[in-house]
């Protein structure tokens, strides 16, 4: 079967994911830099402010919200230790009760609240986060620079998580091989495969696993 | 280094671009010391006035005496070297952490055995795993430090000026550039934001800190 060409930025197929993270990425991030494609300059540094919901009951849905817009994904399946997501639903601030109730916190894994209102607006929605023990608005501030190495899409990053400072190395594709040929070039080898959820449990003390160093 | 036995008055900041206070001390004092430690704090969302650490087996509580032209005076005292009783752990440690002591099932606790069966079995608290480069720095008789820190593995920089006169320290801090308005933000505060127990102050942008 033929390969699907990614263009960053655009749509494909569920894609396939090496992610992880630590301090220290020089020389991945220097060999994804000399090894990368030319890519388009919008990606070529990128900034963002996210709330990631993170929730102690689940592992399997992550939430996050950027510019008043709330993004679900769903862990799919894991093939030779990359990870693959697909998106499970988005909304948009005020979102309903209805939705809050049958699709939001289902994905959680808490218990579904009382709704007394019909649509709730970002900062109610906060507030809700913020009274559930089980749940924890997290802020993530990334500064992400993209690449394009053996046809993955490839980012560094630096993520400030609660204004804590990490660095995470990423590469993306519908195709495994391609993916795992990239962690080699990159020198990245038997490094972890952390996704964004289990950094932020992992840091926000959650859980007690170090990050990739 | 200049260690007296008075509590001191502290200012200090967290952030990740401190470099300009940074050189500013470097450029006025040489580095006495360098030193790297693992320490363990314990954390309740509700406990402001209580400073609570192990380092290396021995767990202290330095306590917030006093507040004074926007610093802290903080007044330390030693609980104890692990294995610590369960009496001790009940009557000193739980009522500084503000919550509700379990019930205990030993007589006495080891470091792990009281991380693992007493405090992260309990919904009210968390640790924080702080490891610390501690850069000491005598300016004009005033301990400044700059240290780099990773809490549970996440970088954060920290500079502290502390004194026993709160006036050198707010002369120091105006020395070396510091907003007269910049927050002072103590180490249990600056863990339990990166640890989601309090929330960042609504202007926070790390580029800015």
């Amino acid at each position: 079967m033929a390969k699907e060409k990614l263009t960053i930025g655009e749509i494909s197929k569920p894609r396939f994911e090496f992610r992880t993270f630590g301090r220290d990425f020089d020389e991945a991030a220097y060999l994804m830099s000399r090894l990368s494609v030319p890519v388009p300059q919008k990606v070529w540094e990128r900034t963002s402010e996210e709330f990631y919901i993170v929730s102690k009951t689940n592992d399997i849905n992550n939430t996050k919200i950027r510019d008043g817009k709330m993004d679900i994904k769903t862990f799919v399946q894991e093939i030779d230790g990359l990870e693959q997501w697909n998106p499970l639903m988005k909304a948009e601030f005020p979102i309903s009760a209805e939705v809050l109730k049958n699709e939001v916190y289902p994905a959680f894994m808490v218990d579904v609240p009382d709704f007394d209102k019909e649509t709730y607006t970002y900062d109610e929605f906060m507030e809700m986060i913020k009274n559930n023990p089980d749940l924890q608005a997290v802020k993530v501030e990334k500064q992400r620079f993209g690449y394009m190495v053996n046809d993955t899409i490839c980012e560094v990053a630096n993520v400030w998580i609660n204004g804590a400072a990490v660095v995470t190395v990423n590469s993306e594709s519908t195709e495994i091989d391609d993916i795992k040929k990239t962690i080699s070039d990159l020198k990245l080898d038997g490094v972890e495969n952390i996704n964004y959820l289990q950094a932020i449990k992992r840091i926000i003390g959650w859980n007690d696993k170090p990050l990739a160093n | 280094m200049n260690e007296s036995q008075n509590p001191r008055f502290e200012f200090r900041i967290f952030g990740n671009h401190l470099e300009q206070i940074e050189q500013k001390i470097r450029q006025m004092a040489g580095e006495e010391m360098v030193r790297s430690m693992m320490s363990v704090y314990l954390l309740a969302s509700g406990n402001p006035d209580n400073n609570i650490k192990i380092r290396e087996g021995v767990m202290d509580i330095k306590v917030l005496e006093d507040e004074q032209h926007g610093l802290e005076q903080w007044n330390p005292f030693l609980v104890g070297s692990f294995p610590l009783e369960a009496e001790v752990i009940k009557t000193v440690i739980f009522p500084a952490l503000g919550v509700q002591h379990p019930a205990f099932d030993r007589s006495t606790y080891s470091l792990e055995q009281f991380i693992n069966e007493v405090i992260c079995v309990d919904p009210d608290l968390t640790v924080a795993y702080v490891n610390k480069k501690r850069h000491g720095f005598l300016i004009d008789n005033v301990i400044t430090e700059i240290a780099e820190i990773k809490v549970n593995g996440a970088s954060l920089k920290t500079i502290c000026i502390e004194s026993e006169d709160p006036g050198k320290v707010i002369k120091l801090k105006k020395v070396l550039g510091i907003d007269p308005s910049a927050e002072n933000v103590n180490y249990p505060l600056a863990l339990k934001r990166v640890m989601g127990l309090v929330s960042l102050p609504d202007e926070w942008k790390s580029e800015n800190f």
